[in-house]
């Protein structure tokens, strides 16, 4: 550090300085010294105090010292003829004694007491140094530091949070579909199946949603969604009638993917109507599409539907991940914070756009048909909270690492999801932060690769701003 | 550091706040009441749609003693019934609020698909 206090306050005329050097006031504010220039001065304060900092070149502030009266700063700069390795400003108007190198060394040379206790600071400001520089290096290690504690934590009270408030909901689903209920459907076989086809003994129903049925669907079959079983089983019964099939016909449903047997659904919904023979084909819920002729047409994706601010806001992560295409922007602790902070807002919008109606991501969630069935709703109770968790996290500061970790695998998960529907062609929602109109497309791909690239900045380059970060985390290794 | 911690706290605040009354959706009063089908459904008579000003919405075919409860809200000035089951059928008020066109595909469509759109109009009665 480049500055000193003398033994005892008042003491300046100790150093002797009698004629020497020329008075100087400086208003509060102003800067004397800046850090990195020619050190041409040795200043000893007469009045008033000033601050001595050090400033990165991403402006990052350290503020090592205050010194007021009797104390002296400069000399260290002179001595070793380096630039300056500090800044030094007022922070309250002083008056100072400005002394040129000519006279400081000249000063030296008639004052060997003054150079040995400038000596002796040295060594001291060095042992303090080296204790600064310890401990700085600690809290950096600890700031960086994330442990499993960190998932455990956010996963854990995102995955509580979900199943306490899931029972006080009124849209309350069940954690695993279907758990429990009874395998009472009779089964056929694709070939049974053909067999009931050329003989025109039986009514196919295909129990998917219109978009899919319009995608490909058996030839003949009738559309009965069971998501809108209630509302469209009047007019599946109309049609019934039109074709002359009694309750006794046969009726054959088909449909579902991996992550729900609609099939098995609508076949139960439809026995306790009273229809009297149900069946569903057995095995691969999807093996209709290879064994029976289809009627095949586009994938028709739904309309887009102007999200008003929620869709600007979904933008902003491409203007960063064009940011982030600059060094020395990249790298920057204020940007992470932007990062935090765009992120968080996004990610709680997410949430909240699925945490009051689970029921709703469920059937966008079962439309990628990546997630086992007995997945399906416990994923669609977990990710809205932790996706308001993560977002909670960062804007507060609380594990931003581990929340930035979280955030940025859902990215993966979701860019996974949205580009396998892309190319499977799937006529779907994405089900990001509207709940319709919102189809999924290399926008959408885009803009969570843009969130990607933000969770990862944060990770690697957030310090500042964090709210008691290391306060209590379990520690894998000790420091 | 309690001050810096208020600070968040506050700013936290805030944003939920807005994104909590961003989500609410817009008042249901211009429409709620009652509504019936132009045309009957399914051969059994026309339908009876009566969305409630608490978010309750009933389904009624004339023909049918059955009565399906939904839930609805309103958002960018289109109505929204959800399913028990977790779907969405949108509805486009038109000729202000005097009509609803009901877009029965589970989707958002720019226009109401001829197949499977049924138009309602608002009629007098509490039920």
């Amino acid at each position: 550090m480049d500055a000193k206090k003398t033994p005892e306050p008042g003491e300046s005329s100790g150093l002797k300085l009698g004629h020497l050097g020329q008075e100087l006031d400086v208003p509060k504010g102003m800067r004397v010294v800046s850090q990195g220039e020619t050190p041409e001065f040795f200043y000893v304060i007469q009045s008033g105090r000033v601050r001595v900092f050090r400033e990165t070149e991403d402006r990052i502030r350290t503020n090592l010292t205050e010194l007021g009266p009797g104390s002296y700063f400069g000399e260290v700069a002179l001595v070793t003829g380096q630039p300056r390795s500090a800044s030094v400003e007022a922070i309250e108007d002083a008056h100072l004694v400005r002394v040129s190198k000519e006279e400081f060394d000249r000063l030296l040379d008639h004052n060997p007491q003054l150079a040995r206790h400038i000596i002796q600071q040295l060594a001291n400001w060095l042992v303090a140094g080296d204790g600064r520089l310890e401990s700085e290096t600690v809290r950096q290690v600890k700031m960086r530091q994330i442990s499993w504690f960190d998932y455990a934590l956010t996963l854990g009270l995102s995955l509580i949070l979900a199943v306490v408030f899931n029972l006080y909901n009124d849209n309350q689903i069940a954690l695993i579909h279907g758990w429990g209920g009874k395998d009472d459907i009779q089964k056929i076989t694709l070939t049974q199946g053909l067999e009931y086809l050329h003989q025109k003994n039986a009514v196919f129903v295909d129990a998917r949603k219109i978009n899919f049925f319009e995608m490909r669907h058996i030839k003949g079959a009738i559309d009965l969604p069971v998501v809108f079983f209630d509302l469209q089983y009047p007019m599946f019964q109309f049609m019934l009638t039109q074709m002359g099939a009694s309750k006794e016909k046969p009726l054959i449903v088909y449909g579902g993917n991996y992550s729900r047997r609609f099939d098995v659904d609508l076949a139960r919904l439809l026995k306790e109507k009273g229809h009297e023979q149900v069946m569903v084909f057995d095995g691969d819920s999807q093996g209709w599409e290879r064994s029976f002729p289809v009627m095949e047409k586009k994938g028709k994706a739904p309309g887009a539907m102007p999200l008003g601010l929620a869709g600007l806001i979904e933008w902003l992560p491409v203007g960063i991940f064009l940011l982030l295409l600059i060094p020395p922007v990249r790298r920057s602790p204020y940007l992470s914070i932007w990062c935090r902070l765009i992120l968080g807002v996004i990610f709680i919008e997410f949430a909240l756009s699925k945490i009051m109606r689970p029921a709703v991501f469920a059937m966008n969630v079962i439309d990628y048909n990546l997630t086992p069935a007995w997945g399906v709703n416990l994923w669609s109770l977990f990710l809205p909270w932790a996706e308001l968790l993560g977002g909670l996290f960062l804007i507060l500061g609380i594990r931003t690492r581990a929340a930035a970790t979280i955030i940025g695998g859902m990215n993966i998960i979701f860019i996974i999801g949205l580009v396998n529907a892309i190319f499977l062609g799937l006529p779907i929602n994405c089900g990001c932060v509207g709940e319709v109109g919102e189809p999924v497309n290399w926008l959408k791909v885009l803009k969570n690769t843009g969130m990607l690239f933000m969770a990862i900045q944060i990770f690697l380059y957030d310090r500042l701003f964090v709210l008691d970060r290391g306060g209590f985390v379990w520690r894998a290794r000790a420091i | 550091m309690k001050q810096g911690l208020m600070k968040w706290v506050v700013i936290l605040g805030l944003v939920v706040t807005w994104l909590a009354v961003c989500g609410c959706g817009e008042s249901r009063a211009p429409f709620a009441g009652n509504y019936r089908s132009e045309t009957p459904f399914a051969n059994k008579g026309y339908i009876k749609l009566f969305l409630k000003e608490n978010g309750e919405a009933t389904w009624k075919l004339e023909q049918d003693p059955r009565e399906l409860k939904f839930k609805w809200k309103v958002e960018h000035g289109q109505l929204f019934l959800y399913t028990r089951e977790g779907a969405i059928i949108v509805a486009t008020p038109t000729e202000g609020g005097r009509k609803l066109t009901v877009d029965m595909t589970g989707d958002w469509n720019p226009s109401c698909p001829i197949n499977h759109c049924i138009t309602f109009s608002k009629v007098a009665g509490e039920s």
